[in-house]
């Protein structure tokens, strides 16, 4: 088995991937341009500085510009980093993210719409593409976490932490693999794009529950931010794995499908 | 720290900071008809449905957030000010069979409808107010507009630094919306100049720059192609979508 090479990824899998992979790219960016027109969250319906769970601002001190950054009242200096940073054009200023990070980099709330909005459904399209292609495949069949998976995620772990010798025996992908896979592909996607679109006037008009059920528009902002975070946070992890187990077997099975079993690869399903 | 962050900002700046010129012909080049093409897929696709959730008074911000263009200041609107606006008149003109020029009286006496309703505006931020004024259905309808009257456009008294009007448009099927006003009153009081005094469109399906304050005059035309930068609007001159229900 281990040595192996397997036909892992369709065309449409791997066509879909790396679409969302730039999709996530630009609607992060663009999404903090957006963000930097109101840095701030509110975990409320209308704003309310009562309510605010997160808040970028400048001010001064000895006659210096700081930034600060406000988490659930706890406020940091972040002074070059957010709050006052790079404004993109050449110079630092009030701004809660910087250019860098930002699509477009300098302040331009109106291209950073026309970005996001755009990428928006690029990345359902890959989304919708995705879940059709890998169920017709039986790649979903492999990769979506069972009710048995449960038990096995503490060894699993254990083994990647080198506190173990083997991986407990599993399929195509290993119980914390396909944990991860199904609450990024079955919570967070989804719940982006409907967090996104609870934002909207005009689909709150047609959807009032819809705006409801996540707390109000300015807490659907701040869940569509939070789910940000977290599929960053995801991405942070999986590309390190993805350098971690075997980069260029993993590269090469999302470029021509192909992949290689190794010994972290479990046998039988 | 402080040295750290700049340290690490400023690297990160020259690693990505080399994207800017792509970041910049992306946006400005070929690819921006792409980009735009979106505006019209989300029209199709969320358009101008449903009722805007309507709140209580409890709701209400009291003192509703100013934003946008500088109250005019100019020789003709401080007059209208100080008389009161017993001068004012809407001019309803354009692809219509009876042009109208309507006292503040007269638009009070045409229609009554309080709507407390969320204002969501483009930056990120909403409120709450409440609004009273006559549906601009129901203006429009006085106007009795000819066959060939595709938008309705507001002139508006204010002016940016370079002396550009703000203008915006809407469709007719946006501006017969139930909850389309030509509001007078906020919060149980005449409009105040920072609100648009005395009259202001409020359309709470779509963002909050639709909603133009300060409107002197609505025209009836068939196409926007022919007003100030063509795009319908004062921002989306700028580069904001008309359809700004997303």
């Amino acid at each position: 088995m281990v040595g192996e090479r397997v036909y892992r990824h369709g065309v449409t899998a791997r066509t879909s991937h790396w679409l969302w992979a730039l999709a996530m790219l630009v609607l992060v960016m663009s999404g903090l341009q957006i963000f930097n027109a109101a840095p701030y969250l509110d975990a409320s319906d209308k704003s309310n500085p009562q309510k605010r769970v997160l808040a970028f601002n400048a001010g001064m001190a000895d006659g210096h510009p700081v930034g600060t950054t406000t988490i659930f009242g706890a406020t940091f200096n972040t002074t070059h980093l957010f709050g006052y940073t790079n404004d993109g054009m050449g110079a630092e200023s009030e701004r809660a993210f910087p250019a860098w990070a930002t699509l477009p980099g300098p302040q331009d709330l109106a291209d950073g719409r026309r970005w996001h909005l755009f990428f928006a459904w690029a990345l359902f399209v890959a989304f919708v593409a995705y879940v059709i292609s890998a169920g017709l495949r039986g790649t979903l069949r492999e990769l979506i976490a069972r009710p048995s998976d449960l038990p096995k995620l503490l060894p699993m772990q254990l083994y990647y932490l080198r506190l173990r010798r083997d991986p407990p025996p599993h399929g195509t992908y290993n119980p914390l693999q396909k944990v991860a896979y199904t609450v990024v592909l079955f919570v967070f996607f989804p719940l982006i794009i409907i967090t996104g679109l609870a934002l909207s006037p005009g689909v709150d008009a047609a959807f009032p529950w819809l705006t409801a059920v996540f707390g109000g528009r300015q807490f659907a902002r701040t869940w569509h931010f939070t789910l940000m975070a977290l599929l960053l946070g995801y991405f942070a992890t999986h590309l390190t794995l993805v350098l971690t187990t075997g980069m260029w077997n993993n590269m090469r099975s999302m470029i021509t499908g192909w992949y290689t079993l190794g010994k972290h690869d479990g046998v039988g399903p | 720290m402080k040295r750290r962050l700049f340290l690490a900002s400023s690297l990160a700046s020259l690693g990505l900071g080399g994207c800017g010129p792509i970041k910049d012909s992306l946006t400005n080049g070929p690819f921006r008809n792409v980009l735009l093409s979106t505006e019209k897929l989300n029209q199709s696709v969320i358009g101008t449905h449903g009722m805007a959730r309507a709140y209580t008074d409890a709701d209400v911000d009291r003192e509703f957030r100013v934003n946008g263009l500088d109250t005019p200041s100019d020789d003709a609107y401080v007059g209208l000010v100080k008389a009161g606006f017993r001068d004012y008149r809407l001019v309803v003109d354009g692809l219509v069979e009876r042009p109208q020029r309507l006292t503040l009286a007269e638009l009070r006496a045409a229609g009554d409808r309080t709507q407390i309703t969320r204002h969501d505006c483009v930056e990120g931020w909403s409120a709450i107010g409440k609004w009273r004024g006559v549906p601009l259905g129901t203006i429009v309808a006085m106007a009795q507009p000819k066959p060939a009257a595709r938008y309705a456009v507001f002139h508006c008294f204010d002016r940016d630094q370079s002396g550009q009007s703000y203008y915006e448009s809407l469709g007719l099927h946006q501006a017969a919306h139930p909850q389309t006003l030509l509001a007078l009153d906020l919060n149980d009081k005449p409009l105040d100049p920072a609100h648009g005094a005395p009259v202001r469109l409020r359309i709470p399906t779509q963002l909050g720059y639709k909603s133009a304050k300060w409107v002197s005059r609505i025209e009836l035309v068939a196409t926007l192609h022919d007003t100030f930068g063509g795009t319908g609007g004062y921002w989306e001159d700028q580069g904001y979508e008309w359809y700004a229900g997303i």
